[in-house]
């Protein structure tokens, strides 16, 4: 947990507070579509989203989205492009794009997993399964995993987000395998898949724990 | 657009009845009954309340939470508490939580002694903290930009800024990243916060987290003293006051003026104060010795400039721009025609006739600033505002934004304000004049471009209260186009003309033009427009130029003609602060021109405003007043002025300009007065009728239109202000990527610019909005200035190599 | 009880129009087409259907508020389903996505409002792709697009999909951020009815109640109003969560009795553990403890608010008595800190005091002292913010403070001495005022 950064020590626990801009850079304003290549698919993409609102600013992040999946992350690169289509600064998308955990505005691994630690959860052991999926992955750069506030999903506590998938109620013996799928390329655990499972309410009260 | 009317309402707070305005907030509507509620992020100024600080809440009978002062409006009746428990109680609450994390480094903070924070903390908080936890601390100041430090430890995130650089600047630089308790203020990726207006949000700050680079650790509050004046930087006429220390100006504020300025300032106005007290000022009047300018005790140059003014007499050819005031220039033109018989005069970079100044001018067709925002459409034509008179572009922009003005844009280059418009069109360089006669065609039904009737579309859609900003270059047609929308004697509509000097209008109206004298009266001879009096001294024809706050081959046109001008005139007499190149290498006699904040007179605004430029400081060096030089000229040049004080001097200008008459200093004031709210106005000359407006048509042909555009930041005061000389501006030639594929140019590439043998240097900047066929240079740089150039179509080729590397 | 929400909920293929039709999908927006708008109103305004999505405002009289007028109305329907606890709309918006449009198209038509947008939290990608299917179904069937179903009524809908915040399910700052800007709640007033989206009137609902729509025009408002108890009718999704055993979503008519939630359909707490405490509506509730009192309240919108908390967004979640107030405190608050947006002052700095206060307390360097600082902080949030997330930590948290003190304050003097106290106050590393001064 983050708590644990230390008292005391200079070193920020926000990143970015202690950065300084850098004075040769020049001022960043709206990019010139002269001057700034777009990936055609990107900017198909994007212009797509923006034509589905009343005003173009909305598609802000279906459009940072989209730059994620093409570049891996939101970086400076990927929102300059943006900013580039969309006729906004890449402050004003940096500072929408840092606003939401799911944006990555530092490198990441082609897979995220978002271990679920919330009340819920956590009543279920989720620390302990967050630290145990995050052994396991250790090293890996192709996987990040984070934990992550409440995902929705405490039916199936405790509960992973593989690239989107939720996976749940996981035991602490499956990590291994769970991060052997993702390793592989195979689904995350299928048979803990939340969209397998019947809604609680129309099982039968036989009393079973079904949790 | 009907101004909302103000109905005085009663409310009652801390028992006391108050009668305010309506719908006003009750932090302001507190302020009718002498009742203070501390606010943080509040700043009508910023657009709509955020109420993010939550310092002003205050208890309104009837409604069961504490609310909101900044957000909350007056209505009649309400009953408002600010001194309950509960109210107490909640503002010790917020100041406790602001201080958590802020490092209370007072005494070595740049803000204490006029900061927001300490007063609100010593007036409203508890005075403990029970805060046991450890501060954060982080590196600081770090540089947000080189004329801004950021201190992350202080601020308070009140939004102030970051509602600024997005709601009122808008260039959406200046953001909060991440959220909650690790917010913090950034740029993009470590881009430095660099915009024309930047240097505001030192002021807005209500804390010591973002502070002047140029001003910090210069002086404590408590042994500066404020002076109010107003900036000649630009035709703007932004009021300000100027942070005087031991006679020396540290810093430069705004002074809140809605009529003018709305409270805002450019960078150049902020900062390039600094131009005030460096080495380089001229401060002793020189006259060139065996070739070399030397210092020399007044009367000795007083003596050559009238000898070589005599000599000249009627081959003197004077002019004026810069800040040169209406005393100045008054006395100025009474001299040069007076006593040395000579009628060539000017104060204009590109030549319009009288009868069409005398139309534009009518104060019939006269638009005052707050005007803009309260149109139902605004009209931008052949003027870029941020470059020619900075503070309207935020003026425009508010429009837009608060109160949906519909923007249109004409111009050649593209404009910074395009994002803004409703329509933006553009016309090829030098096509201004052409392309507002074509408005008028279009706005009287005639046959006209799809452009043009498209832009008299949009402002007739509107409705009926047009503002048109625009060049003055544009001449003879606005009054014209601005007639033919039936904006003549129209509240709320008219024009606003951008001069091409920062006293542009008050020049002409006190008669330094070739064609009219003071009140634009018709003279009978007139004399020689600048570009003419260039020609004329070139072939020997004018033996002698009077330049006052002008340097020809930095601010006007062919370079080249004013070259040969000014070397074969016998005589140069300059007034300048800095010796430029026209200056320093011509010049035979230069008279020191006092800094604004050493001036004394005044200013008329492109509205009409006539505003008094107070001095600051004291003369610095060996300067002497503008009005008492020009005086003591007149006089041993045989003319008794009777000016013995500025004063007197505006009383002169006052007698003999119909339209001015009986304006003293006292009348301006701090606030300044539009002459065309006096009764004086009723003697400003009827109108003679309009030249032809058919404007000659831009030349079409081979090659490349150059067009032309002086930055904001192309002024000796921003090359010799040190912390504005990152800005200085380099050339570069922006053209369309079409254009550059063509010629197999790239962006960041040197080139060559060529015309008729003439040439400069400058580096491709592509731009996506630059129509195709059209390329831009700028003026008024120290080398390869545009007016370096001899035709307006130019060829680019690739630098040669060696000739950059040798 | 019959079930109207997870009728059928779990018949494969629901999710597909054609099923959705066969179980009789769509008749309902047909037979409200056929009414005048004011009917459609006065049976919404008949059914006392409360918001399902935490703030239980009545929904027929958030439709009435919209000024009647030429501008253009919008519908929001808010599935940022972010409150920890809740899980219910995944479940409709996955299973029964038809039944969501079906409803926001009839309330639309009650609103007047020509474009519809449904904010999904990020995380749900699975329900996000269903629901964009479906969308794509019902524009082929032509009950979304232009003149639906030859009436005047008009819709286009869109499904956006957010990106990880939880304060966007805050209605004002899902506007924001459904305009592409960061999500910071708005000002209010002006409220969304009246200046919403792009500043237009906003009609802003839960999935769940606009998921309850058509049954409210298939029954017709009043017959719907006989369900449940006064002032809370009708059926309600509750998610119930953490200690029980049959964790999961369960549909009840409001003003069950509480006990028979918990005991009876999740299964109680595991074997041998007793009920300590539990949040009756989502993490933001004040909590209610095990005792027979609490746990015999009916879970109706009246009795929760009369027993001091909230019944929410309707999430139960339990904890049993192996587990420690104090890190129940501390989760809670540490979610609405990270989620604090920081725009108002005593959100962003009180969240972040108060878990810094109960981190301390963890660690063994607290004393009873600062529990009543804790509780002060809380009470100089609530009431003080901007919008409800700084009160959604101190209503909780300051509630486990009063009710479980005691407890606290053990675990503040175990933990210290666990600690060791000579190591409670670490020597500085490094300098406190380093690079303080410029």
């Amino acid at each position: 947990m983050s708590n644990e950064v230390r008292r005391f020590s200079h070193g920020s626990r926000v990143p970015g507070w202690d950065d300084a801009v850098d004075l040769t850079k020049e001022p960043a304003s709206v990019p010139d579509p002269a001057t700034t290549p777009v990936p055609d698919e990107l900017r198909a993409e994007i212009e797509a989203a923006m034509a589905k609102y009343p005003d173009r600013r909305s598609a802000a992040l279906p459009a940072l989205a989209a730059a994620q999946r093409h570049h891996g992350w939101c970086s400076p690169e990927a929102i300059e492009q943006v900013a580039c289509v969309m006729r906004l600064t890449p402050a004003y998308l940096t500072a929408v794009a840092t606003f939401y955990d799911m944006f990555d505005t530092q490198p990441v691994g082609r897979h995220r997993v978002y271990v679920c630690t919330n009340i819920s959860c956590s009543l279920r052991g989720a620390d302990e399964l967050c630290e145990r999926i995050e052994q396991a992955a250790a090293g890996d750069p192709d996987i990040s995993v984070r934990h992550f506030e409440c995902l929705g999903a405490c039916d199936i506590a405790p509960m992973a987000s593989v690239d989107g998938v939720y996976v749940g109620p996981i035991e602490l013996d499956e990590v291994d395998e769970l991060i052997d799928d993702i390793r592989n390329g195979r689904p995350p655990l299928p048979r803990k898949q939340l969209r397998l499972r019947p809604t609680a309410d129309s099982l039968p009260l036989d009393g079973k724990d079904n949790g | 657009m009907p101004r909302p009317e103000i109905k005085m309402i009663t409310f009652s707070i801390d028992g006391r009845e108050v009668q305010a305005p309506e719908n006003t907030m009750l932090v302001d509507a507190a302020k009718y009954g002498d009742v203070e509620i501390p606010v943080f992020c509040y700043e009508p100024k910023l657009g709509q309340p955020v109420g993010a600080c939550r310092m002003c809440l205050v208890e309104i009978e009837g409604i069961p939470k504490l609310q909101t002062a900044c957000s909350t409006p007056v209505k009649d009746g309400m009953v408002v508490h600010t001194q309950t428990q509960r109210v107490h109680e909640a503002q010790e609450a917020v100041v406790e939580f602001l201080l958590l994390n802020h490092p209370l480094d007072c005494p070595v903070c740049d803000k204490g002694g006029e900061c927001p924070l300490q007063d609100i903390s010593f007036g409203w908080g508890g005075g403990r903290s029970r805060f046991v936890e450890p501060k954060r601390h982080f590196q600081k100041p770090l540089e947000l930009s080189p004329l801004i430090a950021i201190d992350r430890e202080r601020c308070i995130l009140c939004y102030r800024c970051v509602r600024y650089s997005q709601e009122v600047s808008e260039d959406y630089q200046l953001v909060l990243q991440e959220r909650g308790a690790a917010s913090y203020v950034a740029t993009f990726d470590g881009h430095p916060y660099v915009a024309p207006f930047s240097g505001n949000i030192v002021e807005l700050c209500p804390v010591g987290a973002l502070t002047s680079k140029p001003y910090r650790f210069r002086a404590r509050p408590w042994d500066i003293e404020g002076a109010g004046t107003v900036c000649t930087m630009c035709p703007g006429q932004c009021n300000v006051t100027l942070t005087v220390r031991d006679d020396r100006v540290l810093r430069v504020l705004a002074r809140d003026h809605e009529e003018v300025d709305d409270g805002w300032l450019c960078d150049r106005g902020r900062f390039a104060y600094q131009s005030f007290h460096v080495d380089e000022r001229i401060t002793s009047p020189l006259v060139r010795v065996d070739g070399e300018l030397r210092p020399v005790p007044w009367d000795h140059a007083l003596d050559v400039a009238a000898d070589a003014l005599k000599r000249a007499g009627g081959a003197v050819g004077a002019l004026a721009g810069g800040g040169t005031t209406n005393e100045e220039g008054f006395l100025l033109q009474r001299i040069a025609r007076e006593a040395l018989g000579s009628p060539h005069l000017d104060s204009q970079r590109a030549p319009v006739d009288r009868r069409s100044l005398l139309a534009i001018g009518d104060p019939g067709l006269q638009a005052t600033v707050p005007d803009i925002e309260y149109a139902h459409a605004v009209l931008v034509l052949d003027t870029e505002p941020v470059d020619e008179m900075a503070i309207l572009d935020l003026r425009i922009r508010k429009g837009v934004r608060r109160r949906r003005v519909r923007l249109a844009v004409a111009s050649a280059r593209p404009s910074a304000l395009d994002g803004n418009a409703a329509l933006s069109v553009r016309f090829a360089p030098g096509g201004g004049p052409a392309f507002a006669a074509e408005l008028v065609a279009a706005a009287r039904g005639e046959a006209a471009s799809d452009d043009a009737r498209a832009v008299v579309d949009l402002l007739r859609g509107a409705g009926e209260d047009v503002v048109i900003v625009a060049s003055e270059r544009v001449g003879a047609a606005l009054a014209a186009l601005a007639d033919a929308l039936g904006l003549r004697d129209r509240d709320g509509a008219g024009l606003i003309v951008v001069p091409s000097s920062a006293n542009g209008r008050g020049l002409r109206e006190v008669g330094v033009l070739p064609d009219a004298g003071p009140g634009l009266a018709p003279v009978a001879r007139p004399g020689l427009h600048a570009a003419e009096m260039a020609r004329a001294g070139a072939e020997g024809e004018l033996t002698a130029f009077w330049l006052h706050g002008v340097d020809p081959l930095r601010d006007l046109p062919y370079r080249e003609r004013w070259e040969q001008a000014l070397d074969r005139a016998t005589d140069v007499i300059a007034h300048a602060a800095f010796l430029t190149e026209g200056i320093r290498e011509h010049a035979t006699v230069v008279f020191p021109v006092e800094a604004y904040a050493e001036k004394d007179g005044t200013l008329t605004h492109p509205d009409g405003r006539l505003q008094r430029v107070r001095p600051g400081i004291g003369l610095q060096g060996r300067n002497r007043y503008g009005w008492q030089v020009l005086a003591d000229l007149g006089r041993r040049l045989g003319l008794e002025l009777r000016v013995l004080t500025a004063g007197m001097a505006l009383a002169e200008v006052a007698a003999a300009v119909p339209f001015y008459a009986g304006l003293t200093q006292d009348e301006i004031g701090g606030r300044g007065i539009r002459w065309q709210e006096r009764e004086a106005a009723s003697a400003y000359p009827r109108p003679e009728g309009l030249p032809d407006l058919a404007a000659p048509t831009v030349r079409e042909g081979a090659g490349l239109r150059l067009g032309t555009f002086r930055s904001i930041w192309a002024s000796p005061e921003v090359e010799h202000s040190p912390a504005l000389r990152f800005l200085v501006p380099r050339q570069r030639v922006e053209m369309a990527p079409a254009d550059a594929d063509r010629l197999g140019l790239g962006d960041g590439q040197r080139v060559v610019v060529s015309a008729n043998g003439s040439r400069v240097e400058a580096t491709v900047t592509l731009r996506h909005a630059v129509p195709a066929g059209s390329v831009f240079l700028q003026d008024g740089l120290v080398r390869d200035a545009a007016n370096t150039l001899t035709g307006s179509v130019v060829e680019i080729r690739p630098a040669v190599t060696s000739e950059v590397a040798g | 009880m019959e079930k109207l929400l997870f009728k059928d909920i779990d018949e494969p293929g629901l999710n597909t129009i054609d099923v959705y039709r066969r179980r009789g999908g769509y008749e309902r927006l047909r037979k409200a087409l056929a009414m005048p708008r004011e009917a459609v109103l006065n049976e919404l305004l008949a059914s006392g259907l409360r918001g399902r999505g935490g703030a239980g405002f009545a929904m027929g009289k958030k439709v009435s508020f919209l000024p009647k007028g030429a501008m253009d109305v919008y519908l929001c329907c808010n599935a940022d389903e972010s409150e920890p606890g809740t899980f219910k709309d995944r479940e409709i918006m996955q299973k029964n996505p038809h039944l969501l449009i079906e409803g926001i198209i009839i309330a639309a038509y009650a609103a007047g409002a020509n474009k519809a947008f449904i904010y999904i939290r990020g995380e749900y990608v699975l329900q996000a792709d269903i629901l964009d299917a479906a969308i794509a179904e019902a524009y082929a069937a032509g009950f979304l697009g232009e003149n639906i179903l030859g009436s005047d009524h008009s819709l286009s809908l869109v499904v956006h999909r957010g990106a990880g915040a939880y304060i966007c399910g805050e209605e004002t700052a899902l506007l924001d951020s459904l305009e592409g800007k960061r999500g910071n709640p708005r000002l209010k007033p002006p409220f969304p009815a009246n200046q919403g989206l792009y500043q237009g009137p906003t009609l802003i609902n839960n999935v769940e109640t606009l998921s309850t729509v058509p049954f409210i025009i298939e029954m017709g408002g009043e017959e719907y109003a006989k369900l449940g108890v006064e002032n809370s009718t009708g059926t309600k999704l509750v998610s119930i969560s953490g200690h029980v055993k049959r964790p999961g979503n369960y549909e009840i008519e409001l003003g069950m009795r509480s006990r028979d939630i918990i005991y009876g359909l999740a299964g109680g707490p595991p074997d041998g553990r007793k009920v300590k405490l539990w949040f009756p509506g989502g993490s933001s509730s004040p909590v209610l403890t095990g005792s027979d009192e609490d746990l015999d309240l009916p879970y109706d919108f009246d009795t929760m608010a009369k027993a001091g908390t909230m019944l929410g967004s309707g999430a139960i979640i339990v904890v049993d008595d192996s587990t420690s107030v104090v890190e129940v405190a501390y989760k809670t608050a540490y979610f609405y800190r990270h989620e604090s947006c920081g725009k108002c002052t005593p959100c962003r700095e009180g969240t972040n005091w108060t878990l810094k206060m109960l981190d301390r307390i963890r660690k063994g360097e607290a004393t009873p002292m600062d529990l009543d600082i804790i509780a002060s902080v809380c009470e100089n949030i609530m009431g003080h913010c901007l919008c409800v997330l700084g009160d959604a930590m101190a209503m909780p948290v300051s509630s486990m403070v009063k009710k479980f003190r005691a407890e606290f304050e053990e675990e503040i003097e175990r933990r210290r001495q666990e600690a060791d106290l000579a190591s409670a106050m670490p020597e500085p590393e490094l300098p406190l005022i380093q690079g303080a001064v410029a």
